[in-house]
């Protein structure tokens, strides 16, 4: 696994996970207590983190052997530009692999929205996608 | 496929999601505004993170089998570090600031007892339930927080406890400070009550300025709170403003001027009773200065409903008008006849105007659609926005000058203060 994916999937900051002389103090401090304020005193500080959701991982789906003869669907998150880039990538598949079909699709609703009736499209005719995503 | 200007957020975004391993193609950047022949070359060209031939690797990314890792199932909580740290005060601030918890300014830090102090601003147990939070809704998965998290983070920010229900009201939105947009979006949040005179809160000369405990304290408490409660600002990650914006220090905390304003305040237009306590929020690209040439009071009459609409002139109708008035502007506003805000609401709908081929030409604007635009041509005449109601009006200032800032910012909900007592 990647390591800037790990450190995301651990839903905090890179640095926080890069170690440091005081996360290895505080395994042995964690339940001290100052008793003065001098400046080299202990104290205890909270995380003042939220709680993340459990992420549930989704196992990606199988490749195909070759996209001889398949349908590709190039599908746009609607950002500016994506459907001129996916024409040009559409040229580019009927000049290098013509045997590969390519359908373009613009996704319905917002960045993030998720387009059920196009999957469903896709899942029905077609055996791979390539989404170009942007804002 | 993403540009390399999103690379850290596309890993970001798809980890976070349940898919660590997704195969992403990267191009240059940017995409948009590239002419056919530029796209076709990126395609001809190399990724720029593997420097390895773009095509060619989509393919592969399509047709090489999976590895172990990716064909993973279960289930994955994300740890987020020790509930304490230990150290001394100057390794402590070092610390929540090199581990992304800090707005780059000194915190106080957050021990138990100033923790267990400023619970006691509220009637509400630690562990109930607050709400949910996210750098954007859609595309971050949103984190849980109770009582005790806001605490933790109201107290860093230098807030008393008495400020507290506030700044739970200001959690409870569900409203990160830092939108995670790269144009840099921002809120600002208006508070109506009576509590602005309990917490001693500046809605005179320099209200917007840092003059005033609980407006920085509170601004600042909601920035901290919406980069730690839910992973947000973490540039390149789950923050992409551009070039941010330097309201985000403070969050623009605008309490109102009730008292010298001849109009009713916002949360009565809203619904409330003025008795209550209500923190509104406003969402947009910023705010400004907008005395500009028509500005102060010119002979023989003021010209602030005219400044106002030059104001609008280069805003985006994606959002509204969201206008801080001087009480001495809403006064003079007052004297040419507009006796509510709605007047001059209506009022400046109607003479905001623009063309429609001009609106058609601007990204976050738009041209009447459907019936509307029946008849119209590219050269003809229209309100910029479709209804009186995207302009929202505000009194604030100590009257030292008759001046008005205007913010391209759209209202989008009031939160009871009193719920968090």
């Amino acid at each position: 696994m990647k390591r800037r994916s790990m450190l995301s999937l651990l839903g905090a900051a890179p640095a926080l996970l890069a170690g440091s002389k005081l996360e290895a103090a505080e395994k042995k401090h964690s339940h001290a207590r100052h008793s003065s304020m001098g400046a080299s005193d202990k104290i205890v500080g909270l995380n003042p983190r939220g709680t993340p959701p459990a992420i549930q991982l989704i196992p990606m789906a199988p490749r195909l052997t070759t996209l001889d003869g398949k349908t590709v669907y190039l599908i746009s998150d609607g950002f500016p530009g994506a459907d001129v880039f996916l024409n040009e990538m559409k040229i580019w598949f009927a000049k290098n692999m013509p045997s590969v079909k390519t359908i373009y699709r613009l996704k319905a609703g917002g960045f993030a929205a998720d387009d059920p009736k196009l999957n469903a499209e896709v899942k029905a005719n077609g055996n791979a996608v390539i989404m170009a995503i942007g804002h | 496929m993403v540009t390399i200007a999103f690379h850290d957020l596309a890993e970001t975004n798809a980890a976070s999601r349940g898919v660590p391993d997704l195969r992403i193609c990267y191009t240059p950047h940017p995409v948009w505004g590239k002419t056919p022949e530029e796209m076709y070359a990126y395609l001809e060209g190399d990724d720029p993170v593997t420097h390895k031939p773009l095509m060619p690797e989509v393919i592969s990314a399509l047709t090489k089998p999976l590895t172990e890792d990716e064909k993973k199932t279960g289930s994955v909580t994300p740890p987020v570090g020790p509930p304490t740290y230990a150290g001394s005060p100057d390794e402590l601030q070092k610390y929540y600031m090199d581990n992304g918890m800090t707005d780059f300014m000194p915190i106080v830090v957050p021990t138990e007892e100033k923790v267990a102090a400023m619970l006691k601003g509220t009637s509400h147990s630690p562990d109930e339930h607050v709400g949910d939070l996210t750098p954007a809704r859609g595309a971050f998965p949103p984190w849980s927080f109770n009582v005790h998290q806001v605490a933790v983070n109201a107290v860093m920010s230098g807030a008393t406890p008495d400020y507290f229900p506030t700044i739970l009201a200001l959690a409870a939105s569900g409203q990160s400070a830092l939108f995670s947009s790269t144009n840099s979006l921002v809120y600002a949040a208006v508070i109506n009550g009576p509590i602005r005179n309990k917490l001693n809160m500046n809605f005179g000369i320099g209200t917007m300025g840092p003059f005033s405990q609980p407006n920085a304290t509170i601004g600042r408490a909601w920035g901290l709170l919406s980069k730690n409660l839910c992973n947000g600002g973490l540039p390149g990650q789950t923050y992409e403003g551009s070039q941010g914006n330097v309201i985000n220090y403070s969050n623009l905390i605008i309490p109102e001027n009730e008292e010298a304003s001849p109009w009713d305040p916002l949360h009565v237009e809203k619904g409330f009773k003025k008795e209550d306590n209500v923190v509104s929020l406003f969402f947009g690209f910023g705010i400004q200065q907008a005395q500009g040439g028509w500005g102060l009071g010119i002979k023989p009459v003021p010209h602030y409903q005219e400044a106002m609409v030059c104001n609008c002139v280069p805003f985006a109708t994606i959002f509204g008008a969201f206008i801080v008035a001087d009480p001495l502007v809403a006064n003079g506003l007052v004297e040419l006849g507009f006796k509510k805000k709605s007047d001059l609401a209506a009022w400046l709908q109607k003479n905001a105007t623009d063309t429609v081929g001009h609106l058609k030409s601007c990204l976050f604007s738009r041209p009447p659609m459907g019936p509307a635009a029946a008849g119209l041509t590219d050269d003809s005449v229209v309100p910029k926005w479709y209804r009186p109601d995207a302009f929202n009006f505000v009194v604030a200032g100590g009257e030292t000058n008759p001046y008005h800032q205007i913010a391209n910012m759209s209202y989008r909900m009031s939160v009871s203060i009193d719920k968090w007592a």
